[in-house]
């Protein structure tokens, strides 16, 4: 069976091969309407997901790994579904993956979908004292950022310890990361913290 | 040839995947719950929660059986909410799915009435009134939610990744049900809910305690129509009746008591 | 993972203890049950709550939290006892002949070498490690002699009879006899047995005892190496592998490579001479190290400078780790502070103290997709932000589909994941905040500072002309490891070198970005399932570490002439001539330098090819608290400990101010164990999730369970309203009533255990009590876990 046809196939069982076990080949294969065996009906103009544009991705929660098919129309979430040729979840998917449009696009009570009003957008600044969060750029965020870094590690730095080690390290600043990045920006960050002679690294892993 | 859906209660892990996925695929908001002591919000369906896990702890001696039940329309073969209907908005289609045209629907609410697994739920409608809501098992006549009119499962059985849900020819499933039982002596009951209850349904269930245990009604066909006969004014409601089930009274298939 | 999710479907037997797929991996349970069907797996569940997946077991066996040493060693017990283990595979893969010096003793629950150094009480290793002929190692074949690993594990196990491991555990004993002769029984060749863990096994004060223990029991069963087999770690998050794999940990660098520390590596040739041994797969660290080092500062690396080994920071010889950041953040010590997509106000243990530690800091950076509580931890209720000090810079991130990258799941598979869809507002990926923050950071240090050099020169050009986004192929080229002459990537971890002719960011994940020649993609991309085996291996999907094998120490599959012991579930077999192989091989299979096949005799005397010796440890000299696990109790327990008049395990990790608070032992003001989980409707601090309306109309709210027994005796109905306190706080929330929990027997006086999610916090959508308000700051000394599982709490109705 080619890729479109095994899919559609999965799709019309729900499950895979592997849960009709108990019927036979013969069986299995009237169990599949003549449409299926060929190719889906062309869509109607009226259809969900007509427009939407299918993206791969690996579920972002526990460790095994899905895959999921994100359907999108323009910046908006229009469907999750699992991705039936991934071979550890085979199509299917728990409720925090079938949920992930939630984290962009919610359905509101008129079960139109629109962007998640509880994501925070914004670069924010809290002041010294401050009651309310501030709106910024990046630009200033980055700089005032880099400034802080720069005066906390000058301020506190250890060329050398009480036996002439050479240690370049700062102590007063610490960084606990996420297991929610991806390999990449882990590397990234690792690196650079490094090279700014950090040493208080933490992530979930430990916890 | 009809549709149906076998579900193995054997198999179910009780993850409710199936509910997000049909808010996923049908566009329906989230509900505002609260604390639920047995895990499983929304405590009952609504107009936009069209299907639900219920949860049941099932105690035998010593031992402790946790159970976890998946309920939607059963798409009857012979619903009793297509046969209260007023307005002709309810349909059972060809294919399995019983669906119901929301431009038609007057908001009687017979339908709840009628329907022994008291599945049907409203919405406001355009005018005023209510509007029935309810699983069409992913099929949409106009075509935007249409899922088994273009040879996929419905969106629930998808998600499933416990392989509890199998979705097929429903006298194909029947035999994979009898197979299953046959295959696992003292797996399970010996009885397919909805083979025969209710003159038969599109969802079938298999299961390894009593499906009186786990809430299912074993009800007649005729007692659905009956309660929804009960708010007509009798005459009308009588007249109805003999027009359309003159001589089938005798037939009725009553829900038979299982076999466990 | 020692295996893979799919692989649990070829197990004959699978133990599933301290995890609950079915609430937490429910793609490993339907693998479970995948396996259930096709071939009969039995599955058995230990946990101290009834879960969804006891739900499905074939026997469920309760045991108290924080007893699972016990329960383990009882099995080896059993095993020992009623000779079930896998002789051969123990007598040739483990080191259980091996000799250890005559000097080792176990007494009162202590081992030899034990002595209070510093107010700490710390073991001197001496006589822990083997005994030997020059660098030979001393061994009977015969594990006879009395000092052989073998004779001391089993004189160790005998006292964890079934009845005394029962009356530690609460486990009734015709239970605990099940467990014991169904798991026992895949001793025999051709039989798998598999064992799941997860936070139940590690959130202890002796965690890693309690993993070395799951190990121990499969080397002794034969079930490390094989299809169907292993100890498999699920893993919480979606890249908890990959960031450990990065070394987003302040004691290593990427790819395991023990971080540089001032005590014992001065200089680039001490920490080469001193962590590298001379034997096994490690005796290559030299051009890991090097090929890191290349890759960060590129051409200004040379043979002459130590490859500017002195830029890389230098430990302090003290922990770094979670707890005691939070220690020194409360002292003062800290002044700046990333939360960097983590939310310790939720996740981290006394997360009410390490709340009011932020406010000692000046400057606090947080990126994140929501305002998590961490971020809002100024405006927390009870604090008064006019006084706190702190400023705080929230960076709005891109979500999971809203950028690209590679993430590594618990089976050490890295998958590519493409982008759906822009991020919302001014929202950034990681990856973009990194690069600019670090440009920034350079920028400041253009015009002087403090030792500019590590910064001003570290190889950082990922710019990609036309996008705003660093070029990914660049970071993930580097991380591969490259030839630096030509930049062309690497296609395995044997080509690098330690002459600097090599760069490698990440040594075991070499090979992710090399283009696979038959589908034209990069290792990481791929999406082919085949899968000729039929084991579930599926080699061209994706790329798994180390150079694509999926099942790792698969020598072992075979016994030392090269026979599997399972000819239906074969990884690698030697068919006289040559080695056929459905997985990678996990050992030198053919000669690297002509090519030439290696015979199954050199193999099979060193089948575990990371380990200098060669062999699984069944006696392990490398951990701080013992060689061997011993039962202690945890540092809130009901009871005395009945094996040793320890009654703690005497290195755990304790802390200092407002994280020292602990409970006395069977302390009458909080008599009832209080352990933590999760659910399937949230994930990990419920920052995304308990934003994320489906799951909250799912599950809503905080609540802590609690035995109808318990319940009755306390006046407490289902819902209501009631406040868990501990030493360290007390949290309300909504009573839990069902039958998932039951008073157990511990050595004759019936305990009560509650139980209580962690997902909820003061924020968000859905919000509620934080039960991390409750949990306590100490750790296991090897890994510095902290111990959630197992604390003492007393619940009174509000």
């Amino acid at each position: 069976m080619d890729k479109v046809n095994r899919r559609e196939f999965l799709k019309y069982l729900g499950l895979g091969m592997a849960a009709l076990a108990l019927l036979d080949e013969a069986e299995l294969a009237t169990a599949l309407p003549a449409a299926e065996k060929s190719t889906t009906p062309a869509a109607p103009a009226s259809y969900k997901l007509r427009r939407a544009k299918e993206t791969r991705s690996i579920c972002p929660y526990c460790g095994c790994g899905c895959g999921i098919i994100l359907f999108s129309e323009g910046n908006r979430v229009v469907y999750v579904e699992g991705d039936p040729d991934h071979p550890i979840n085979e199509g299917t998917a728990c409720p925090k993956g079938i949920a992930l449009s939630d984290v962009n696009t919610v359905v509101n009570r008129s079960r139109k979908r629109t962007a998640s009003s509880a994501r925070f957008t914004k670069v924010l600044y809290r002041r010294p004292g401050g009651q309310y969060w501030e709106e910024k750029d990046w630009d200033w965020a980055l700089r005032e950022i880099a400034k802080r870094v720069k005066k906390t590690r000058d301020s506190t730095f250890e060329e050398k310890d009480e036996n002439g080690v050479v240690v370049n390290r700062t102590q007063a600043i610490a960084h606990l990361g996420s297991a929610s990045l991806d390999n990449e920006e882990n590397y990234l960050l690792h690196k650079m913290l490094r090279g700014l002679g950090v040493i208080n690294i933490d992530h979930h892993a430990r916890l | 040839m009809p549709k149906g859906v076998l579900v193995d209660l054997t198999k179910c892990i009780g993850c409710r995947s199936c509910q997000v996925a049909c808010k996923q695929w049908n566009d329906l908001p989230a509900e505002t719950e609260y604390f639920a002591n047995t895990w499983d919000t929304p405590i009952d369906t609504t107009d936009n929660t069209w299907t639900r896990v219920k949860y049941y702890f099932i105690q035998e001696g010593k031992e402790v059986k946790w159970r976890f039940v998946k309920r939607q329309c059963m798409h009857c073969l012979r619903p009793a909410c297509v046969a209260v209907c007023t307005s002709g908005a309810l349909i059972k289609t060809p294919d399995g799915p019983v669906i119901f045209d929301a431009r038609k629907c007057t908001g009687c609410t017979y339908c709840f009435s009628a329907c022994p697994f008291g599945m049907p739920r409203y919405t406001s409608g355009n005018w005023g009134g209510v509007v029935l809501q309810k699983c069409r098992f992913c099929f949409d006549t106009q075509g935007t939610y249409d899922r088994i009119g273009r040879g996929q499962a419905p969106a629930c059985v998808r998600a499933c990744p416990a392989g509890a849900l199998l979705f097929g020819e429903r006298d194909l499933l029947l035999k994979e049900a009898r197979a299953r039982i046959a295959a696992a002596p003292g797996g399970y009951v010996n009885h397919i809910y909805g083979e025969t209850e209710l003159g038969g349904t599109s969802w079938l269930y298999l299961a390894d305690v009593s499906f009186h245990d786990l809430g299912f009604p074993f009800v007649s066909f005729l007692s659905g129509v009956a309660a929804a006969a009960t708010r007509w004014t009798p005459v009308a409601a009588g007249m109805w009746f003999v027009s359309k089930y003159r001589g089938e009274a005798a037939e009725d298939v009553t829900g038979r008591e299982g076999g466990e | 993972m020692t295996n893979h999710f799919i692989d649990y479907k070829n197990s004959d037997v699978v133990l599933v203890i301290g995890a609950n797929p079915a609430e937490c991996h429910p793609q490993a349970m339907k693998w479970i049950m995948r396996g259930k069907a096709a071939r009969g797996t039995k599955l058995l569940v230990v946990d101290p709550r009834f879960t969804k997946t006891a739900a499905k077991a074939d026997v469920y066996a309760p045991l108290r939290p924080g007893t699972d040493i016990p329960f383990l060693l009882g099995m080896m017990n059993y095993a020992i006892q009623h000779n079930l283990y896998h002789h051969d595979y123990v007598v040739n893969y483990t080191n259980a002949s091996y000799l250890v010096d005559k000097g080792f003793k176990i007494e009162d629950g202590l081992f030899s070498g034990g002595g209070w150094k510093d107010g700490k009480f710390t073991y001197d290793t001496k006589t822990w490690q083997y005994q030997k002929d020059g660098d030979v190692i001393k061994k009977d074949p015969t594990l006879k002699d009395p000092n052989c690993v073998f004779q001391i594990l089993k004189k160790h196990l005998s006292r964890y009879d079934i009845k005394t491991v029962c009356k530690i555990t609460g486990t009734p004993e015709d239970l605990y006899r099940k467990v014991c002769e169904t798991f026992c029984a895949t001793g025999r060749p051709g039989r798998a047995g598999n064992i799941i863990y997860a936070m139940g096994i590690t959130q202890h004060t002796y965690g890693a005892q309690n993993v070395r223990a799951t190990a121990m029991l499969q080397l002794l069963l034969g079930n490390i190496g094989i299809a169907g087999g292993g100890v498999n770690a699920q893993r919480g998050e979606s890249n908890v592998q990959g960031s450990t794999d990065m070394a987003m940990l302040y004691h290593l660098l990427p790819g395991y490579l023990g971080m540089v520390d001032a005590t014992k590596h001065p200089t680039l040739k001490d920490y080469i001479e001193k962590e590298t041994p001379k034997t096994g797969y490690w005796s290559n660290k030299p051009k890991f190290l090097i090929g890191l080092l290349k890759a960060w500062y590129g051409a200004k690396a040379t043979k002459e400078n130590d490859f500017c080994y002195d830029w890389l920071p230098k430990l302090d010889g003290k922990d770094h780790s979670h707890m005691a950041i939070f220690e020194m953040m409360a002292e003062g010590k800290i002044k700046g502070f990333f939360a960097w997509g983590q939310n310790p106000g939720v996740g981290g243990p006394s997360a009410a103290a390490e709340l009011k530690a932020m406010e000692n800091l000046e400057w606090m950076v947080v990126v994140d997709l929501f305002e998590t509580e961490t971020a809002a931890f100024w405006k927390r209720p009870g604090a008064n932000a006019k006084e706190i000090k702190t400023e705080v810079f929230f960076l709005p991130a891109a979500f999971s589909y809203e950028k690209e990258g590679t993430v590594t799941n618990s089976g050490r598979w890295l998958q590519y994941r493409w982008k759906a869809v822009e991020p919302p507002g001014e929202a950034k990926s990681d990856l973009w905040i990194a690069d600019r923050l670090f440009k920034a950071i350079r920028k400041e240090y253009r015009r002087g500072g403090e030792f500019p050099d590590p910064i001003l020169n570290l190889n950082w050009s990922y710019d990609k002309p036309g996008s705003e986004e660093p070029d990914i192929d660049k970071v993930a080229l580097e991380i591969n490891g490259y030839t630096v002459a030509d930049g062309k990537a690497l296609a395995s971890f044997a080509k690098l070198a330690d002459d600097g002719s090599t760069a490698c960011g990440c040594w075991i994940h070499c090979g992710y970005w090399a283009v696979d020649p038959d589908l034209k993609v990069v290792a990481a991309k791929r999406r082919d399932r085949t899968d000729k085996s039929g084991l579930g291996l599926y080699p061209k999907w994706s790329f798994a570490w180390p150079v694509n094998r999926r099942i790792v120490y698969n020598r072992c599959s075979c016994d030392p002439s090269g026979r599997p012991w399972d000819p239906s579930r074969i990884l690698v077999a030697w068919d006289g001539r040559k080695w056929v192989a459905n997985d990678v091989p996990d050992f030198g299979a053919t000669n690297p330098q002509t090519g030439a096949q290696v015979p199954p005799e050199k193999s099979a005397a060193a089948p575990f090819i990371m380990q200098p010796e060669g062999v699984g440890r069944l006696f392990a000299a490398g951990l701080k608290d013992g060689p061997l696990p011993e039962h202690y109790e945890p540092v809130e327990s009901p009871v005395r400990n009945i094996m040793s008049s320890q009654q703690n395990n005497p290195l755990t990790t304790r802390r200092k101010g407002d994280f020292a608070k602990v409970a006395t032992a069977a302390s009458p003001e909080y008599p009832y164990i209080l352990t933590t989980h999760r659910l399937i409707e949230h994930y990990q601090s419920g920052a995304v999730t308990r934003n994320c309306p489906w799951l909250v109309e799912l599950m809503p709210d905080m609540f802590v369970e609690l035995s109808p027994q318990l319940a009755a005796k306390l006046g407490i109905k289902a819902g209501d309203a009631v406040v868990v306190s501990t030493t360290r706080g007390a949290i309300r929330c909504k009573a839990c009533v069902l039958p998932t929990l039951r008073p157990l027997k511990v050595n004759g006086r019936e305990v009560e255990i509650v139980a209580m999610p962690w997902h909820w916090g003061y924020q968000g959508l859905g919000s509620g009590s934080s039960a991390n308000y409750l949990t306590a700051s100490v750790g296991d000394p090897n890994a510095n876990i902290p111990e959630y599982k197992a604390l003492l709490c007393n619940v009174r109705k509000a």
